[in-house]
């Protein structure tokens, strides 16, 4: 195969195919864009090529090209992609205007709690609980309704966030909740109000505290404290901070239930299993991935031009990855266009 | 990486579509800032009416924040309804910006990918450019957490009916792992519990050494551990079940008995006239390969005149007497038969290796042989009976030469070894899990003894109960830095300085503030320390031009912050969190009054200077 030929195939295929024949021949190659790539790829040496030519024929034996495709007006000569994940007989795709359908604003309807967040609620009279729900589902809610029974019930709480920034935003919205005398934050070196019953502060503060109280020295009292909420608790996995999380959650009061809020993780089955085996109460996981508000996903063209990104409307789960046609189309004349002129 | 799209005809095409208020994620700080500037070159304002709820929801914010009324971007959010939200921001101005969105002045905030977790406002529609983000110095593919994460924010409940992620190409973009983040589970999450000098401090101080390792298995890591440990365990019961088929034999501990034997058996037969390269075939003609032996070679004949082993390898080699009178050396296996026929030869010490006489005799035999002989039939034992010395040799030894069994280990051992094998492996790596945690105590508690914050039975000495309230990185290093006196009598600006070193651990370069000597002695001072505690401790960047920026603002109280951040190209988000950082150091050092009152109050010092303009409006 001579190197015109062979650049020629590898530019018809998708990106992902292109790092997977990189893979183990050229070092970074996860860094580069497609036309770097293929260069890349060509440069390589007569031994690897042919490697390449051979894993690259056995890619293209099974699926052939796309009959449906419409090939891209302005590179005529360019072969289409081969498909890839597509299922054999695919539902049509939907129309840009489809997409777009239904935006807007609904009307103000009475607040009533989801199910979900009542669950939490009521597992936090007894039990510790491990909230990891998508992002913007109201996991705020579940935290507000449990300070306010702590409060009712003469508790302290304390809520962490890992960001100092995070902790500003909260001190405002839990002022406004509850009124500014009942909100007070701790930072290393500044005490604002430090005898209100909610205590906002970064979660490196509250282990220090822990430390403190286990060796019997600490100026606050933990013997009230009803509640602990650990806001963003993902951060439990980060590489250098981590570890803070796990001694607050080893060290904290046996009397304080926990609320762990999480953004959607892969196994928080194990974290509350977990907290279940060292804590005196078992932890009760609520976990769900349905969105409040549905997601849509679409492409925006260089040119302007919007595009539906899936074939299908709303972005199905774990269920293989089908690119809208048109984006496939967009996407490779965006590439052609970006990749300069290619090596002949 | 800017997006290709110019970022006024992106917030264009979402408006159009009535995508907006939108988040747009770019790649870096700069190309944030560039898609904001490049607003003003192409004049597409709001209408006025938005511009008045703009300017009035930052009036009410400046009351709280001051540093906000004079920021230079007031004038590009009025006009254009756009706005940047990213590190290189004073943090009052960033919650500025999240205010106007959460009032919903704003079309689009450009931010950065690497703080998506601080970005907690949500809009209609997310802007994703990119499918790679930088990490330290690595770029790296977006987990399917992070674009989840990123994507989450799109669709307001209670505002939106749908939300929206767009994606639009930037260079080094890839729709396949966008693809994949959007509609795969997420990644799972694995402990990282790191061990630290105060934490074992912490522990000491509260717990005896012998309640220690409970707590430790109490931890998310061991947990993961115990799960992975329970795994091999199943693995091992099953190894253990198949090896039950190899129990006992003749002996309690056959394995190891046929191993030895075999063992030995090869060290032995080695040692022995290397015979070990011998295939059976030719070891059992050499016996008979004798001088004055006849043999066939390749259809001819040869008399032999002497044995021998090459030198390097120990090869059975073979001098002969070929018809024609060649003398030749060949390996033995080159043989193709012995021939049942010895003449009479005379051996010699040397080449020919007989007397005259004999190679004469040899000569006219060879030419008298009629062309076919008598083979002598040579009984090769194919599995390798040991010879009859071998096999005297370990039965004083073993009793594996005579032993019924024999049959049976020698066929089973192979398998048995292997699945022993793996039982030790299995065991092994299921106890260093199981304490692996309490090791990386223990080398912690080593070093702590040996510097003296522990006693040998494992109780902190009165260094030791100081110690452990510092507790932040680089903490072996400060506490030695305090027992050395290297803070006494130095300033407050100095010390903050010095701190200020040890907790950036950022290499970006920046512009500095002149130097002074002070400070680059006291630093060059640390810097020794730190080296000399690097096996335990890595040391810190210690940048000297950071030292002197905390410096400046500490030791210049009158200096104000628009001033000070004209002293260097930091950003001023950047200059910020630095003092930030330094001032969550000085409080550690505050918190030792009890202990070290004058550095205490040196620290507290500092803080209040240092709480001044922007870096007092916030706790
Ligand atoms: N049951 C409900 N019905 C209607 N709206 C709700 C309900 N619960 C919460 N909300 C609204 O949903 C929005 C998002 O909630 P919230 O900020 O608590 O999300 P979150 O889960 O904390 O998200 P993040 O992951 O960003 O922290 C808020 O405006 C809130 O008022
Ligand atoms: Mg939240």
């Amino acid at each position: 195969m001579t190197n015109d030929v062979l650049a020629k195939q590898l530019a018809g295929l998708p990106v992902k195919l292109l790092h997977h024949l990189a893979r183990k021949r050229v070092p970074r190659h996860f860094r580069m864009g497609k036309n770097r790539l293929i260069q890349t790829l060509l440069a390589l040496s007569p031994d690897q090529q042919a490697e390449i030519e051979t894993s690259l024929a056995s890619l293209l034996q099974e699926p052939a090209r796309s009959p449906d495709l419409p090939k891209p007006p302005d590179t005529p000569s360019r072969p289409s992609p081969p498909r890839h994940n597509v299922p054999a007989e695919p539902a049509p795709a939907i129309s840009t205007k489809e997409l777009f359908e239904g935006i807007g604003v609904p009307p103000q309807r009475p607040f009533k709690p989801d199910d979900w967040q009542q669950e939490a609620i009521n597992h936090l009279a007894t039990n510790d609980v491990i909230l990891s729900v998508p992002t913007g589902s109201g996991k705020t809610y579940v935290a507000l309704e449990a300070m306010r029974r702590a409060i009712e019930a003469e508790q302290t709480i304390i809520y962490t966030s890992p960001l100092k920034a995070l902790s500003n935003t909260k001190l405002t919205e839990f002022s406004q909740t509850f009124g500014s005398d009942q909100v007070g934050i701790l930072t290393g070196d500044r005490r604002d109000n430090p005898q209100a019953p909610i205590l906002i502060m970064t979660t490196e503060i509250l282990r220090n505290l822990l430390y403190d109280a286990a060796s019997g020295e600490i100026d606050m009292r933990l013997d009230t404290l009803g509640l602990i909420i650990l806001d963003e608790s993902q951060f439990l996995a980060d590489r250098e901070r981590g570890v803070v999380w796990e001694e607050t959650i080893i060290f904290a009061p046996a009397q304080s239930r926990l609320l762990l809020l999480s953004a959607s993780i892969g196994n928080p089955d194990e974290v509350a299993a977990w907290i279940s085996s060292i804590r005196s109460t078992s932890c009760h996981l609520i976990h769900h991935r349905n969105r409040s508000v549905p997601l849509r996903a679409a492409y925006l063209d260089p040119s302007g031009k919007l595009a539906p990104f899936f074939r299908t409307r709303d972005i199905a789960h774990g269920k293989g990855v089908a690119l809208h046609p048109e984006t496939k189309r967009l996407f490779a004349n965006y590439e052609d266009r970006t990749l300069g002129p290619r090596k002949r | 990486m800017p997006p290709a799209i110019h970022p006024v005809d992106l917030l264009q095409a979402l408006r159009h579509q009535r995508l907006t208020p939108a988040i747009v994620f770019l790649t870096s700080r700069r190309a944030c800032d560039e898609a904001i500037d490049s607003f003003e070159h192409r004049h597409v304002s709001i209408p006025a009416t938005r511009s008045a709820a703009i300017t009035h929801v930052l009036e009410k914010m400046t009351a709280e924040y001051p540093s906000i009324a004079d920021h230079p971007l007031i004038p590009t959010v009025q006009h254009y309804g756009v706005a940047a939200h990213h590190a290189g921001h004073l943090p009052s101005w960033k919650i500025a910006v999240e205010e106007l969105m959460r009032q919903g002045c704003l079309d689009a905030v450009f931010a950065t990918t690497t703080l998506a977790a601080g970005v907690d406002f949500p809009a209609r529609t997310v802007v994703v450019t990119q499918s790679s983000v930088r990490k330290d110095r690595d770029i790296m593919e977006l987990t399917v957490n992070e674009i989840q994460q990123l994507a989450g924010r799109g669709g307001r409940r209670g505002k939106d009916y749908v939300g929206f992620v767009v994606v639009t190409p930037s260079p080094y973009i890839d729709l396949g792992p966008i693809a994949n983040g959007l509609t795969n589970h997420p990644e799972p999450i694995d402990s990282q519990f790191l061990l630290s000098y105060p934490m074992v401090l912490n522990l000491l101080k509260a717990h005896t050494v012998d309640h220690i390792q409970p707590i430790l298995e109490k931890s998310f890591a061991q947990f993961q551990i115990n799960q992975r440990a329970d795994r091999y365990e199943t693995k091992l019961d099953e190894v253990e079940t198949q090896l039950e088929a190899y129990g006992q034999r003749e002996c309690a501990d056959w394995i190891t008995q046929w191993q030895s034997f075999t063992l030995a058996k090869k060290r032995r037969s080695h040692h022995r006239l290397k015979t070990r390269h011998d295939p059976p075939e030719v070891s059992a003609q050499l016996a008979f390969l004798t001088p004055g032996r006849v043999v066939e070679l390749s259809k001819d004949h040869a008399i032999v005149l002497r044995q021998y082993r090459s030198r390097g390898q120990g090869y059975a080699m073979l001098t002969v007497i070929r018809s024609g009178g060649q003398i030749v050396e060949y390996p033995a296996n080159t043989i193709t038969a012995v021939i049942d026929e010895i003449i009479d030869v005379a051996e010699a010490r040397k080449f020919p290796w007989c007397t005259p006489h004999s190679l004469k005799h040899a000569i006219e035999t060879l030419e008298n042989f009629p062309t076919r002989l008598r083979r002598l039939p040579i009984r090769v034992d194919q599995d390798g009976t040991d010879s009859p010395v071998l096999t005297e040799m370990l039965s004083h030894e073993f009793p594996c030469p005579t032993c019924p069994a024999r049959p049976a280990c020698q066929k089973d051992h192979p398998q048995a070894l292997k699945l022993r094998q793996e039982d030790h492996r299995l065991t092994k790596t299921i106890h260093a899990l199981r304490t692996e945690l309490w090791h990386r105590f223990q080398q912690h508690v080593e070093v702590l003894q040996k510097f003296g914050y522990l006693t040998p039975a494992c109780q902190l000495t009165p260094e030791g109960d100081w110690a452990r309230l510092i507790r932040i990185n680089h903490s072996l290093l400060i506490t030695e830095l305090i027992r050395m006196g290297a803070f006494e009598g130095i300033s407050a600006s100095l010390l903050a300085g010095v701190l200020a070193s040890i907790a950036h651990d950022d290499d970006r370069p920046a512009s500095f503030p002149g130097r002074h000597p002070a400070l680059i002695s006291t630093l060059g001072q640390v810097r020794k320390v730190a080296h000399s505690l690097s096996a335990y401790e890595e040391p810190p960047l210690l940048r000297w031009d950071i030292a002197a920026i905390a410096d400046l603002w500490i030791g210049q109280p009158t200096l104000p912050w628009s001033e000070f951040i004209r002293s260097t190209t930091m950003a001023e988000g950047d200059l910020y969190r630095l003092l930030a950082r330094t001032l969550e150091y000085l409080s550690q050092l505050h918190g030792l009054r009890s202990t070290h009152p004058g550095l205490a109050d040196s620290a507290r010092d500092a803080m209040d200077r240092m709480r001044r303009d922007v870096l007092q409006e916030l706790p």
